[in-house]
């Protein structure tokens, strides 16, 4: 499989000035991008900076309003993603492409030419070789549906090099993997960089770029921003590299608000010691809610930059309790087992733990999104085992889930739909029979702001958002409601530097304020960084419940694994 | 021994025969409909295609004389209103539900209208050689024999096609597609499939089926056309695609469970059992509830079922 594409001495493809407007919004202005065979290309840039609509342009999924593309020299119209498919482009997108009821096999031969009747018999050696290959220990006849996100993530770079892909576009690919999972798909893109594929990885993780990339282009406000080649990139200095890199992204924002490391999520790449978050002293925060009119971030705002402070304790008043509790997961099986949880008003529980050990199960839980079998919640002392979403809503819970796109939102509706969504039927939003459209545009506006959501207005569908400006609304939507105790899978998955920053300070605020906060994360720096106290969840279980200045990352890794809590440290 | 003054294997044979040539078409149709629907095409049209179907079969086997012509007139009726369907749905993303009891009624209509105006009041019916078929041997098998295997051509094209359209859809390039465009159609897009090609492929089927099986009540079994003769045949074939779970072969047992009670219920009628008519004729449509609330939650509808596709819109 020798250079399909153009010599390895100019680019395999060249878009020069591409323009692609959606409505009011130029998704892409005058963009222009050279891929290079055998080349690892990182494309950054903050939300909704134009990435993925890029992207789309070269699979073939969007057509861009002006520019051209050239593959291997010669001008194309990729005006469909078979056209690219044919080209040998191919794309691995946030929201995976494969269908889920159809087996790999079948998945990889879909799409592909041939005759009438399918025979799958040829392809399927090459597919199980490639599977063998790639680390996966599946038969080709398996369902996707049985696949753990990483898994369906190498079906479908399988899939785009079968189909003879030489360039391979990667959009936010390590979002929905686990640290280890993440480092494997990085040697594995080293390793098809070195058969000569030119690799696009979108992301957010600079750690992840850094580590990787051959070359760098950096998009703001859909135009080209930056370039860094090879010569820079594989420079000794990679701390200047990250600071060019960072200006490049916001632009001429201070750096006080971009310089923080720890969004940096590898921990191997680029150490970053733990920080504390600065806040304002507890006493200017109004303790009690005042419904009528949501404090919001209005506060955390003013924070920014703020000088570090000590943090409060946390005041040693239980809000919830959760008793002996187990439930069942959505196929089933028992996903959590009697566990047993007192959160205290004021702080930040983290949960770490490998997906799949029932965290998201906790969360729904609390959130009262999930019956439990047994068990009893308390909140203020009062129970409120299995009172539904709708109770735990009305008495200050609230739940983030990681699926914000399919659970969260409703794509077709306005951005100032899905912000009342959730108090819909609720002052001020409503007054039980008419909606009080103007209250709702107000909100939407105020959060807009806010979070710096970029959007053309509170009318535009919220599906037309970029992954990571969804992601920062349905979040501020939820804290707009101030809850009590507020559970977050994920809050930061997709988000950038700059917004990720933000959204911790706002957590932080949340805890202060007097309230729980619940932060399931997989990013084991972040939860360390922002938590009071860290329990880690293995196969249903919380294994082990430690302060915060006890955990680092490598005592958390081996509890998450199921290893045994290690005798130096004891804890309440 | 007889029943009610027919002797009992002449009773079962024509009880079966009846159950068989009632089911036949409602294998056609939803086989039809079993393919949009994979596709992702819910098509509430197909009364309508029946009908239409059953209209044009008629008038063009009455006007030439001939049986072929007629079924080739229904099936291009129907084909034209997939057609239709396809580019009002998938095209233009008019919303399906909408669409499709549109066609049911544009059916009722026009059918109604131009039997009317061609025929001008008479019921013709028609005197065709659409004689009976029988294999040599098979159709002597006692009871089973006369009825299954004594048919019009188009009875046994019906239940051949099965089959052909299990095949189709599980082991063909063009099955796989279809699943995948009704699975996740931004999937099927993204490798490449045509997911309008594939979903207009899928309509044109749906509606040819659907017109032939309208062609198969006027032309081949019953000879007339009456308007609105289909009395909502279409929905059952719907209903027994879900029932059957879009797998051909479970749909040809559906039907033939409805087409057995249907004329089980004619048979208990003619022995005069003492049981309100009434009841007897709800008899099938009660089955028909009951699998689906016995199935409710165990079949999983294709995902984007009635989800029109537009690249780029997320
Ligand atoms: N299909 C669409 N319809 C309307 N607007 C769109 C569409 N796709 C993208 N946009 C707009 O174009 C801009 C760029 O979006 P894009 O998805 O390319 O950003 P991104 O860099 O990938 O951001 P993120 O990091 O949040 O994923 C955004 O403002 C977005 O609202
Ligand atoms: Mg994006």
């Amino acid at each position: 499989m020798a250079q399909a594409l153009g010599q390895p001495n100019s680019p395999v493809v060249e878009m020069r000035d591409i323009t692609k407007r959606f409505g009011p919004v130029l998704a892409n202005d005058r963009v222009s991008l050279d891929l290079w065979p055998g080349e690892i290309h990182a494309v950054l840039g903050e939300n909704g900076a134009g990435k993925t609509t890029l992207m789309n342009v070269l699979a073939g999924m969007y057509q861009p309003d002006s520019g051209t593309i050239r593959i291997a020299g010669e001008p194309v119209r990729l005006d469909s993603p078979a056209a690219a498919l044919r080209r040998g482009i191919g794309a691995v997108y946030q929201h995976f492409t494969l269908v889920p009821n159809l087996s790999i096999l079948e998945n990889v031969a879909l799409g592909a030419e041939g005759g009438f009747v399918l025979d799958l018999a040829p392809a399927e050696a090459k597919v199980a070789s490639m599977l063998a290959d790639f680390g996966l220990d599946v038969s080709p006849r398996t369902e996707i549906r049985h696949l753990a996100l990483g898994q369906r993530q190498r079906v479908e770079i399988i899939k785009v090099l079968l189909r003879g892909g030489r360039v391979l576009l990667l959009d936010e690919p390590t979002s929905v993997l686990t640290p280890g999972e993440v480092q494997s798909l990085l040697d594995l893109l080293r390793r098809l960089r070195d058969q000569g594929v030119a690799v696009v990885l979108i992301t957010h993780k600079l750690g992840e770029a850094l580590a990787v990339s051959d070359r760098v282009t950096i998009l703001r406000a859909g135009r080209n921003a930056g370039d860094l080649g090879p010569d820079v990139m594989s420079g000794a200095d990679r701390e200047s590299v990250r600071a060019r890199i960072i200006a490049q992204m916001f632009g001429s924002s201070p750096a006080a608000e971009t310089d923080d490391s720890s969004m940096d999520h590898l921990p191997s790449v680029i150490p970053t010691p733990p920080r504390v978050i600065p806040t304002k002293e507890e006493s200017r925060r109004p303790s009690r809610r005042r419904p009528e009119e949501p404090r919001f971030l209005a506060d955390a705002r003013h924070d920014r930059g703020a000088p570090a402070a000590a943090r409060d304790e946390p005041t040693s008043e239980t809000l919830l309790s959760l008793r002996n509790i187990s439930t069942l997961g959505d196929r089933g099986a028992p996903a959590l087992h009697d566990l047993s949880l007192d959160l205290l008003r004021g702080e930040v529980f983290g949960i770490a733990g490998v997906d799949g050990n029932g965290q998201k199960e906790l969360g729904e839980v609390i959130a009262g999104q999930r019956p439990v079998t047994s068990g009893r919640v308390l909140l203020e002392g009062a129970d409120i085992t299995n009172r539904g979403v709708a109770a735990a809503t009305r008495l200050g819970i609230g739940y983030v889930t990681d699926d914000r796109l399919h659970e969260g939102s409703v794509a077709e509706s306005s951005v100032a739909d899905n912000v009342a969504l959730k108090s819909i039927g609720r002052k001020p939003f409503s007054n039980g029979f008419w909606l009080n459209r103007r209250a709702m545009e107000q909100q939407a506006r105020r959060l807009i702001a806010e979070f710096d959501v970029k959007t053309p207005g509170p009318h535009t569908p919220i599906g037309m958002l970029s992954g990571g400006n969804i992601q920062k609304l349905l979040l501020a939507r939820e804290l707009a409601l101030e809850p009590k105790v507020l559970v977050c899978n994920k809050p930061t998955t997709g988000l950038d530097l700059r917004t990720t920053q933000f959204v911790i300070r706002s957590l932080r605020e949340q805890a202060n304020a007097g309230n729980v906060v619940v932060l399931i994360a997989s990013e084991l720096d972040e939860l360390i960084e922002i938590s009071d106290r860290i329990g880690v969840m293995y196969s249903g279980q919380l294994v082990a419940v430690m302060p915060r200045a006890e955990a680092d990352p490598e005592t958390l890794g081996h509890l998450m694994l199921g290893g045994a809590r290690r005798p130096r440290k004891a804890s309440a | 021994m007889t029943i009610g003054g027919i002797p009992l294997a002449g009773f079962l044979t024509a009880m079966l025969a009846a159950g068989l040539v009632a089911a036949a078409p409602l294998v056609l149709a939803a086989l039809g409909e079993a393919v949009g629907e994979r596709s992702g095409l819910l098509n509430l049209g197909i009364e309508g295609m029946m009908l239409s179907g059953a209209f044009f079969g008629f008038t063009a086997a009455y006007l030439t004389g001939s049986a072929v012509w007629g079924v080739l007139a229904g099936i291009a009726a129907g084909s034209l209103l997939g057609t239709l369907f396809a580019v009002l749905t998938v095209s233009l993303r008019v919303d399906q539900v909408l669409v499709g009891l549109a066609i049911t009624i544009f059916g009722a209509g026009l059918t109604a209208f131009l039997y009317r105006d061609v025929f001008g009041g008479q019921n013709p019916s028609l005197s065709l050689d659409t004689s009976r078929i029988a294999i040599p041997g098979l159709s002597q098998i006692p009871i089973i024999g006369d009825a299954m295997f004594n048919q019009s051509l188009l009875f046994y094209i019906a239940f051949a096609l099965v089959p052909v359209f299990a095949f189709v859809l599980a082991r063909t390039r063009f099955g796989l597609q279809v699943r995948a465009v009704g699975a996740y159609p931004f999937a099927a897009d993204a490798a490449g499939v045509n997911v309008t090609r594939i979903r207009y492929q899928a309509a044109l089927i749906a509606g040819a089926m659907a017109g032939v099986a309208g062609a198969f009540l006027s032309v081949a079994d019953l000879k007339i056309f009456q308007i609105g003769m289909t009395v909502g045949t279409g929905f059952i074939a719907l209903a027994l695609t879900m029932v059957g779970g879009w797998n051909p072969y479970r749909i040809l047992l559906a039907a033939i469970l409805f087409g057995l009670l249907r004329s089980l219920g004619n048979g208990l009628q003619i022995i005069g059992v003492n049981v309100r008519t009434e009841f007897i004729t709800m008899l099938p449509y009660i089955g028909i509830m009951v699998a689906l609330a016995l199935l409710a939650g165990k079949t999983s509808l294709p995902a984007a079922l009635g989800v029109p596709y537009a690249r780029g819109r997320r």
